[in-house]
């Protein structure tokens, strides 16, 4: 395949690189396609607990950006529902073939940690977010205790 | 096949809607209270429905209807309950229905079926249920075709074991009647064969019945395409069984809301060594992640006798090679939406009145009768011939027609005037947008004009006239009418068609006449309307027929990126066995409407008629059709790619219907990677590719049948701008509507050259207007519903003018966006002069 080349550097690069807020990235041999991996944000409410995402490129990568879902519940302004999560990173107007996986994973943890209630998915959490951050923080670390996976370790 | 359709026979798998009216009960109260009853209605224990409460009664009356989901062996439970605001609600009386026995008996019809039900409570302190009342209902618009499943499946209660207990505890006390039928059929005995084949012929004939109404009331004329009608050659559509290279998103919520069904009969769900679920398709061997969705409500999956499975809808009567789903259904239901309008738009195209050949010159004053004219030899299946009075003439051997014209000059511009030198004083120049101009340091002045004597300005072009006036659409057309008159055949052909089956009927007479017939006046006849065709008829069977051709269930053409006015060829069409030979049909039939000066409902991609025209597709053309993996590829051309780790190979690949299929640029395109060196090389390679992928085979088959009607070479005097206009009419345009919907960047309603543009459009003649459009948004023709409906590559897109560059470039437009890039003209002369070189000018101007 044209993109397994692209990948297997990439996941490689991820691999070594360490990324404390990125860990357990699973991937089958025979699909390169799919990586599985568990977000592990730093920044409370978000911090009691580890998110696991899905990221699916396309046949064409690098022509056409990578999607992300989110197989953990989050309780988040910039994440529905379903799992969708929008990233201006890889949106079809700023993505840009030599954007790596990396770069989108950091742009991911950074939205968790921080979220953007100015561009949400979720309007009745941004609402909460913007009028009553007490309520919000109190709501999310009680979801992220009840849904989220356990955080590794070390 | 289709008369079994007709019988309205639905999917004997899958679901079904069953509507039922839950009417009245009888109750025994054997207490002094009377109770508040009302029904639960229970299929296959999922989710309850409820009718009201009626207050203390022991002769309730609901007359409440429900719509459930079934299959048809559904085991549906009534349960007429007690309301008690105190306690629990208690159960009266239960009666549980298995469906399959009431098809059974009723041959598969549970239509206006009228059920009493013998409601039993185990309550009582008795060893055996005892009767308490009864329940009637009504079940409606549930009719399954049951042969099948006779010959398929063995009946889970044959009809010899109806003596058996448990049978007995099933059926007893359902009393069903058929309304509007004499005698009442009590249920418990399913007849023998015998009697089950009469009465199956007779409400065959009812169901027949009942289908028409139905489809009249609904209004709409019906549409159909049968497979298994068509002799197809070689037809195996389904992949072999192998586990699919997964490149399917698994979407969490769906799969558990869709886990608590089963699935379709003849499908299976595995894992693979990893452990991850797929499902085997027995029916048409293949495999899918995606769990499958049960076919929609009156859909079937059927085999045709070589064996291949398509699918029928008994809503539309209409049948289809793709497994249906929701968004091809919703496509579907846009596409016959669109039915209404249809022929209101064909009457608000126009072109030109027909032009007589006169005044341009007669046909083939160029041709020198001499053996070698220099102009090399004739393309391949031509023949060069003489009249006995000594007059040249052409015969294409391919469609067996002839013409007066020269195959290798017709519609070429062969300009020698090149070699000519300047006049004194001049000098070319190139625009940024490596345009050619002319300065003129006598006068210090320029031009786009050639000053040179003979072709571009001089008095005559290459066709005899002044070159200006040649250049003028009006003229090509003259020219390319009179291609088609001198060519034309005597006599008509009747082309005879039903409304029902416009388009099987229309392909099968087209694919049966020898192609230059097809240049014979036409004959169309709309079977029970018949009257004479003046023109009218065959310019509703064009919009018409061209608008099937579209028909998302048909798998042929696909909307480009999005936006619903443009058409390019499904890569996914071999999904349709005989797609090739539809293809060449439609290729057939869009030369026809050329030739005989006829319209059609929606155009092609502006890449799709550049490729008609024989002319090289170019990077920006993929804007129009994939504006995200084009801005790829201007990124890598613009950027310097070496340290960026892009990883790239001169390979390609792309999914079509969940597969991955892998190309090589070049040999052994795999093992070499994409430097900035040699990056030009791969960008033209992919280009080319992009424009190109799994479409090859049927854009042949389309050129394969527009030749055989219209030899290709007619078209040369056209670029594919004018090419659309010509197939599709112009239309009145409303500039204030325009107006109205327009947004600016950088500009505001009040700019300067915002006011000289739109001064430009009023004073525009309707093929500018028409012409500036198509610049703009890549297509002629103006959404039904105005400009407030123009749509873009990501949805609605106004129309929209920004500011960019200086006044000495010219605009640009980004048809995706609908957007017009126009430089901060000076004047009004300026803007003028700038736009209409813009908007005449098509070869790679104003695109790169």
């Amino acid at each position: 395949m044209a993109a397994t080349r692209r990948l297997q550097k990439e996941l490689g690069d991820i691999r070594n690189s360490g990324l404390k807020s990125f860990r357990d990235i699973q991937v089958d041999e025979t699909n390169i396609l799919t990586w599985q991996g568990l977000i592990v944000p730093d920044s409370p409410p978000y911090n009691k607990g580890a998110f696991k995402i899905e990221i699916n490129f396309p046949a064409e990568y690098p022509f056409k950006p990578p999607k992300i879902n989110f197989k953990t519940k989050i309780y988040h302004p910039n994440i529905d529902e379903k799992g969708q999560v929008c990233l201006p990173i890889i949106s079809a107007e700023n993505w840009k073939p030599a954007t790596k996986t990396e770069q989108v994973i950091q742009a991911l943890v950074a939205l968790v940690n921080e979220p953007e209630p100015e561009h949400p998915l979720r309007g009745d959490l941004a609402e909460e977010y913007l009028k009553d951050k007490k309520k919000f923080t109190k709501n999310a670390e009680d979801y992220t205790k009840k849904h989220s996976e356990k955080r590794p370790a070390d | 096949m289709m008369d079994q359709a007709q019988g309205g026979s639905v999917a004997s798998s899958g679901f079904h809607q069953l509507s039922i009216t839950v009417e009245c009960a009888h109750l025994r109260s054997s207490t002094l209270l009377k109770p508040t009853p009302y029904v639960e209605i229970i299929v296959d224990d999922k989710t309850p429905q409820k009718t009201e409460t009626v207050k203390t009664s022991s002769q309730p009356k609901w007359n409440e209807t429900f719509t459930c989901l079934v299959t048809q062996h559904s085991k549906i439970l009534f349960s007429v309950k007690d309301h008690n605001n105190f306690r629990k609600d208690t159960v009266i009386g239960e009666k549980k229905v298995d469906l399959f026995l009431l098809l059974f008996h009723f041959n598969g019809r549970c239509d206006n079926l009228d059920l009493t039900m013998d409601l039993m409570s185990d309550a009582k302190q008795t060893d055996s249920p005892s009767k308490v009342g009864e329940l009637i209902c009504c079940l409606k618009g549930l009719v399954i075709d049951m042969s099948n499943t006779r010959s398929n499946e063995s009946l889970p209660l044959g009809p010899s074991n109806t003596d058996g207990m448990s049978n007995r505890n099933v059926l007893n006390g359902i009393r069903a009647k058929l309304r509007g039928q004499g005698s009442e059929n009590v249920m418990p005995n399913p007849s023998s064969t015998s009697t089950s084949s009469t009465s199956s012929s007779r409400s065959n004939s009812e169901r027949a019945e009942h289908r028409r109404t139905h489809v009249n009331s609904a209004g709409s004329a019906p549409i159909s395409i049968s497979p298994s009608n068509n002799s197809i050659p070689n037809g195996c559509i389904g992949p072999p069984v192998t586990v699919p290279n997964g490149n399917v998103v698994h979407n969490e919520t769906e799969e558990t809301r869709t886990d608590g069904e089963p699935l379709p009969p003849g499908w299976e769900m595995r894992f693979d060594t990893y452990g991850r679920r797929y499902y085997v398709d027995h029916n048409t061997r293949s495999t899918s992640w995606e769990r499958p969705q049960p076919l929609p409500p009156g859909w079937e999956m059927r085999r045709d006798p070589r064996g291949r499975v398509y699918y029928v809808d008994h809503n539309t009567r209409t049948t289809t090679w793709q497994r249906p789903n929701s968004e091809r259904l919703q496509h579907y239901q846009q596409w016959q939406g669109q039915r209404q309008h249809i022929v209101s738009q064909g009457n608000q195209r126009f072109l030109y009145p027909q032009h007589q050949p006169a005044p341009v010159p007669g046909p083939g004053p160029s041709v020198v009768a001499e053996e070698d004219d220099g102009l090399g030899v004739l393309p391949s299946g031509w023949e060069r011939r003489v009249q006995p009075e000594g007059r040249v003439y052409f015969v294409n051997h391919k469609n067996r027609t002839t013409q007066w014209e020269d195959p290798r000059t017709q519609g070429q511009e062969i300009s020698d005037v090149e070699e000519i030198p300047l006049p004194p004083g001049w000098e070319i120049r190139f625009t940024e947008d490596n345009k050619r101009y002319f300065v003129d340091h006598n006068t210090k002045t320029t031009t786009f004009d050639d000053p040179r004597p003979g072709a571009p300005k001089g008095p005559k072009g290459v066709y005899g006239v002044p070159r200006a006036y040649e250049r003028s659409f009006k003229w090509k057309i003259s020219q390319f009418r009179f291609l088609c008159q001198s060519n034309a055949l005597p006599s008509h052909i009747k082309i005879q068609v039903t409304r029902q089956t416009l388009f099987e009927d229309s392909f099968h007479t087209i694919m049966r006449l020898p192609a230059y017939e097809l240049r014979r006046r036409l004959y169309i006849i709309f079977k029970g309307e018949e009257g004479l065709d003046y023109g009218g008829v065959s310019r509703e069977w064009f919009f018409l027929v061209s608008h099937e051709a579209l028909n998302p269930m048909y798998c042929l053409f696909e909307y480009a990126n999005k936006n619903n006015y443009s058409l390019q060829i499904n890569p996914a069409s071999y999904v349709n066995p005989e797609h090739l030979t539809y293809f060449k049909f439609i290729g057939r039939f869009i030369a026809m409407a050329l030739y005989h000066g006829r319209f059609i409902y929606s155009g092609f991609t502006m890449p799709f008629y550049k490729r008609m025209l024989g002319k090289k597709l170019i990077m920006k053309d993929i804007e129009s059709i994939d504006p995200e993996f084009y801005n790829s590829l201007v990124w890598i051309k613009e950027n310097s790619i070496d340290d960026c780790g892009l990883e790239l190979y001169h390979s390609v690949d792309f999914e079509v219907l969940g597969q991955i299929v892998h190309h090589e640029l070049k040999k052994n395109g795999d093992k070499e990677r994409v430097t900035e060196e040699n990056k030009e090389e791969y960008l033209t390679l992919m280009t080319d590719w992009r424009m190109t992928r799994g479409i090859e085979q049927q854009t042949q088959a389309f050129l394969d049948g527009f030749n055989e009607v219209v030899p290709i070479e007619w078209l040369k005097y056209f670029d594919e701008r004018e090419l659309e206009l010509l197939l599709c009419g112009m239309q009145e345009i409303d500039v204030e509507d325009w107006q109205r919907h327009t947004i600016y960047r950088h500009y505001t309603r009040n700019s300067k050259p915002v006011a000289w543009f739109w001064q430009f459009v009023k004073q525009s003649d309707n093929e500018k207007r028409a012409r500036l459009l198509q610049f703009v948004t890549g297509t002629c023709r103006v959404p039904v519903g105005g400009f407030a409906e123009l749509m873009g590559s990501n949805g609605p897109q106004r129309f929209c003018i920004e500011k960019v560059g200086k006044e000495s470039w010219l605009p640009r437009s980004h048809t995706c966006f609908n957007r017009l890039d126009l430089p901060p003209y000076k004047s009004y002369e300026q803007l003028v002069e700038k736009l209409t070189y813009a908007i005449e000018e098509t070869d790679t101007f104003g695109q790169e």
